[in-house]
């Protein structure tokens, strides 16, 4: 077969230059974008995984806190409980210095029994008079009923039984 | 790279408008289409994950705060109340608290009454007290005393003082708070 050029034919390329360059324009800026799409996307994945955990964390906290706080409503009752035994304590002590305090070195206690609600003195006085004037007024001020019976003795004193209640609810504590 | 050289192609140096046209058409469409269907929705997306971390974070950091303060109440509570949560804690010794007691009267004789429960949180042993003292002075100083005493101890009624010669015989009750073992 003869040739019919005098030059060598050279094999025409498939896309030209100017393809060339705005496929490979296009494909870059194709590949910026996804890339970017899935650098957003794995900052949303790792931003659900921070939440989750902070969540969890949180919880955690909260958990911790409601413990505290449990502990403490347990605390503050101990402390209340606490307060109220030693408070009881001390009104006690006053409460006896008070009625000791109270008797006249004329009279002469030989027994008392102090409960909740009530007084009752055994005792000896040398005449009603000095025990009605001197004890009987002021237990009557304090006590809501005070009943006395006097026991003649042979030297001429008086033996007597106080008995002296409160109202229920008040107790004690004068 | 494109090569210039090849004396053939005269693409860039005669553009073809149409192609050109083409091109820009497929750019922009292909940018158009990824960035309404991957870039913007990410972004919106990546904003609403971001906004959802920092509200956690804040409301974490939010309870941190009170977290922090609950453990600085606690402790203070501790510190300034240490004698009576320490007293609730000690364990009642029948002969420590003769030996106390024996501080204030001539003699002291205990006798358990009463183990119970007081709510589920202490238990209260209840002991009978007889004593013999001189005035009732040292009755008063008993009574001080324990409320400085290592056990929590309430005296309580019926007292009963009766006169014995030079001294006062007294019998009265007292209850012995322990708190239960609590985490």
């Amino acid at each position: 077969m003869g040739s019919y050029s005098f030059i060598q034919p050279k094999p025409k390329p498939l896309l030209s230059a100017f393809s060339k360059i705005w496929i490979s324009f296009i494909l870059f800026v194709s590949v910026l974008l996804i890339s970017f799409g899935i650098f957003l996307l794995l900052k949303i994945h790792y931003y659900k995984i921070d939440k989750v955990n902070t969540v969890n964390e949180r919880v955690a906290l909260e958990s911790k806190i409601a413990k505290i706080d449990t502990y403490m409503e347990y605390l503050l009752r101990q402390k209340s409980l606490g307060e109220e035994i030693y408070t009881r304590n001390t009104l006690l002590k006053e409460s006896m210095k008070n009625l000791f305090d109270l008797v006249p070195d004329k009279i002469t206690l030989n027994r008392v029994i102090i409960k909740k609600n009530s007084l009752i003195i055994y005792g000896r006085t040398p005449t009603k008079d000095t025990f009605n004037f001197l004890l009987s007024a002021p237990l009557k001020s304090i006590f809501t009923t005070s009943n006395t019976m006097f026991y003649l003795t042979q030297n001429g004193w008086y033996n007597f039984v106080s008995t002296n209640k409160i109202a229920p609810t008040d107790g004690f504590s004068e | 790279m494109v090569s210039v050289s090849n004396s053939r192609d005269r693409s860039l140096e005669k553009i073809n408008y149409i192609k050109l046209l083409i091109y820009l058409s497929v750019f922009i469409l292909v940018t158009l289409i990824l960035i309404l269907a991957l870039v913007l929705p990410s972004i919106k997306r990546y904003r609403v994950a971001r906004n959802e971390y920092n509200q956690a974070m804040v409301h974490k950091t939010r309870v941190e705060g009170v977290l922090k303060q609950r453990e600085k109440e606690l402790k203070q509570l501790q510190l300034s109340n240490r004698k009576i949560f320490d007293s609730f804690g000690h364990k009642f010794s029948q002969n420590e608290f003769t030996n106390f007691a024996n501080k204030f009267f001539d003699t002291v004789a205990l006798k358990e009454v009463n183990q119970s429960m007081y709510t589920d949180e202490y238990k209260v042993y209840e002991l009978n007290v007889t004593t013999l003292l001189k005035t009732p002075v040292k009755f008063y100083k008993f009574l001080d005393g324990l409320n400085h005493y290592q056990n929590l101890i309430q005296a309580d009624f019926p007292i009963d003082l009766k006169s014995r010669g030079d001294l006062i015989h007294s019998s009265f009750k007292i209850k012995v708070y322990n708190a239960m073992k609590k985490k």
